[in-house]
């Protein structure tokens, strides 16, 4: 098992406004993290700081060998091998479902059309949507879009997968799918940082739980240690309110 | 589609370039700057040629000395001002020749001798200066009339107002707006015989000399083959018969038949080659400055929004000031503005083409700007995500997404850009808007023909707003 993610000393100011204070976390290959916390604690950019959607204002982050908080780290190089998955699914509006995957490969990887549509089958076929190869996006339910759009991030072949909070924003009868894909990843041993507030999920599949507050990790854990044994007061009341409703 | 455009601006290059170099023949041609209307020095006749006194004896001096003029009637005050920016050669214009004028230009030898006369209305009862006191004087901008006018102004205590040309002037004296106006005497006594309704109660006040002018130190040349010219055409009868034909007893009636139809659809008929060619200047304006324009504002819109600080802060400024400058300012500044920095001569119509692409363009690339920030930017972050370099994003992502957005107001920028041309006629261009002014200074018919110019700049409009309705359907199906 190599390090595929190891963040140092990681710090990030909004203005006067100190929203991560000196994180640090080690992340192994094959190796599923979940993230729980209350909102605003800063677990949403601490995750986008790890692609680089937030510039850092300090501390290191070393992904596969190269520190992207460096200026000078060729941040698009790295994140070809960073898939993300976004609340809001950020589908491409005025493309359509093929369209979405084949993008990145067709323009990064040189990927000519015909390779590139039969990738698309195929993912399209493992999150359950081989049939909406040429539909518009718009025609989609939000569980639909949210698993072609990981199917787009699987499309560069990534070997680490970012998901900020991708259920929050789906009906409760949508959730399942999506969270059936994201099992079947964690199965076939992909590097996933998740940012949720299903604690079903994180029970099943995490290999770890970090609970994160007021910008830090107050404590991290296996998932009977973090959900049956909590030792942080903070963790305690948190839990408290979000399993007991 | 790209080859067409290149194709089309390609030739616009070239029809700027070239074009003035087809004047460059054996004989040289000079640009002669002239009054809109000043009858009988100089006035468009029924076909919309110049004609008058001024133009006969410098087109009669021209061939007399073997060069060729080519009359540019911007106005009075606008020669004036053209020339000291280098813009004009010389002008023609029943200018007096004054102490205060030889500072600024050279004149050549005197061509017409003439008096400045204050006129009143017809039914007035005013025969002296002294009863001005307290009342408004009608006076024209520019004019050594005014000069003197304005120097006898606090003596005898009446006020002052000014146009541009004299028909104007003259107008506000019939509408009893003022008492009185002051003009050259030819011209008042020309006007009134053709039936302006005023009257000249005092023998003229300043008797004084018309002289040909250039810019004081340069085309001395052109002054001296004017001098030479003016002693040939007064040895050899020309000139007494230029006079004649004007100022003689059986001179024409000219500008104003007395059988022209004065019905709007008799004016329309009438004037039909005039006002297609203002037209068909007006869409040529439009359509070049909208194609350069649009080419400036997607550049300086997508400056705005490239992730780095000079390009953005560059784009902002640019908007900034000329979104600010108001479009006339911006078009005296590039036409006699810049050419008396740099010695260097811009026909009107590029300095038009240039300030409508400034203006125009600096609007364009506010909404290019404000398109492309209105996508939704977690668009630009799942891109990015992916790898996709800024540049990708913006081709394969954000930018068919913000054109969408663009669209109306681009058509919008369009018609605005047809309403602004009529703003260039004060650089002389004849687009439509200078066409009525000059067709009105010889028929005054202004209600009448403003009405019609009105009617076709609406009919235009109208076509524009619905091939937008038209666009913004098809986009939204």
């Amino acid at each position: 098992m190599s390090i595929k993610v190891q963040v140092t000393n990681l710090n990030k100011n909004f203005g006067t406004n100190h929203v991560l204070k000196n994180v640090n976390l080690t992340v192994q290959s094959n190796e599923v993290v979940v993230i729980i916390g209350p909102s605003g604690s800063g677990k949403s950019t601490f995750l986008r700081t790890l692609n680089r959607l937030e510039d850092p204002t300090s501390g290191n982050i070393v992904i596969d060998g190269t520190d992207i908080a460096q200026p000078n780290a060729n941040i698009n190089q790295v994140r070809e091998n960073v898939g993300m998955v976004f609340q809001h699914f950020n589908l491409f509006n005025n493309l359509s479902v093929a369209q979405n995957i084949m993008l990145a490969p067709q323009e990064l990887k040189n990927l000519d059309e015909q390779k590139a549509a039969a990738q698309a089958h195929h993912l399209l076929k493992m999150v359950g949507l081989e049939e909406k190869f040429a539909a518009p996006i718009q025609s989609l339910s939000g569980g639909q879009q949210q698993r072609v759009a990981i199917a787009r991030a699987l499309a560069m072949n990534p070997d680490l997968m970012l998901f900020d909070e991708p259920t929050s924003a789906l009906d409760p009868e949508m959730v399942g799918d999506v969270l059936q894909v994201m099992k079947k990843l964690a199965q076939q041993g992909m590097t996933m940082i998740v940012v949720t507030h299903e604690m079903g999920f994180a029970k099943e599949v995490a290999d770890r739980v970090l609970f994160f507050d007021d910008g830090q990790i107050l404590e991290e854990g296996t998932p009977t240690a973090i959900f049956d044994h909590p030792q942080n007061p903070r963790l305690q009341e948190f839990l408290n309110k979000v399993l007991n409703v | 589609m790209n080859k067409k455009i290149g194709l089309l601006l390609s030739l616009l290059f070239l029809w700027f370039f070239i074009g003035p170099l087809k004047t460059v023949q054996a004989q040289k041609v000079y640009q002669i700057g002239t009054d809109v209307t000043y009858p009988p020095f100089e006035f468009a006749n029924k076909n919309n040629q110049y004609i008058g006194i001024d133009i006969d004896i410098i087109k009669a001096i021209a061939k007399e000395e073997g060069f060729q003029v080519q009359i540019k009637p911007v106005g009075f005050n606008a020669a004036v001002q053209s020339m000291e920016a280098g813009q004009l050669d010389g002008v023609i214009a029943g200018m007096m020749i004054t102490p205060e004028r030889r500072v600024k230009f050279d004149f050549s030898q005197p061509y017409f001798n003439t008096g400045i006369i204050m006129a009143v209305g017809k039914n007035s009862s005013i025969k002296s200066f002294r009863q001005l006191r307290g009342q408004k004087v009608a006076l024209k901008t520019g004019a050594a009339a005014a000069a003197y006018a304005n120097s006898i102004k606090s003596k005898y205590g009446f006020k002052t107002v000014t146009f541009d040309d004299s028909n104007n002037m003259y107008q506000d004296v019939v509408t009893g707006n003022s008492v009185a106006c002051f003009e050259d005497q030819p011209v008042m006594q020309y006007a009134i015989k053709q039936g302006t309704p005023l009257k000249i109660p005092l023998k003229p006040a300043n008797k004084s000399t018309y002289g040909f002018a250039v810019r004081k130190g340069h085309n001395q040349k052109l002054l001296q083959q004017f001098d030479a010219g003016l002693k040939k055409i007064k040895a050899n009868g020309t000139y007494d018969k230029i006079k004649a034909h004007y100022l003689g007893t059986k001179h024409h009636k000219a500008p104003a038949q007395p059988q022209e139809d004065r019905s709007f659809f008799g004016l329309i008929k009438q004037n039909q080659a005039a006002l297609l060619s203002g037209l068909g200047e007006t869409i040529w304006l439009t359509v070049a400055a909208i194609l350069f324009a649009t080419i400036f504002g997607i550049i300086i819109g997508l400056l705005g929004v490239v992730p780095n600080k000079f390009c953005q802060g560059l784009s902002t400024t640019i908007i900034y000031i000329f979104r600010g400058l108001p479009l006339l300012v911006l078009a005296l500044f590039i036409y006699t503005g810049i050419p008396s920095l740099t010695g260097q001569k811009i026909p009107a119509f590029l300095a038009g083409i240039i300030t409508l692409t400034l203006n125009e363009g600096a609007y364009i690339a506010a909404f290019v700007k404000g398109g492309i920030q209105a996508v939704d930017p977690g668009q630009m972050e799942a891109a990015r995500s992916l790898g996709l370099p800024f540049g990708k994003a913006m081709r394969r992502v954000i930018l068919p997404q913000g054109i969408k957005i663009m669209i109306p107001s681009f058509i919008n920028q369009f018609i605005i850009t047809l309403k602004d041309t009529s703003i260039l006629s004060v650089i002389g261009l004849l687009e439509l808007t200078q066409t009525g002014k000059i067709i009105i200074a010889r028929n005054l018919e202004g209600f009448k023909i403003w009405a019609i110019i009105a009617l076709i700049y609406l009919i235009i409009i109208t076509l524009l707003t619905w091939l937008s309705n038209w666009v913004q359907r098809r986009m939204q199906a």
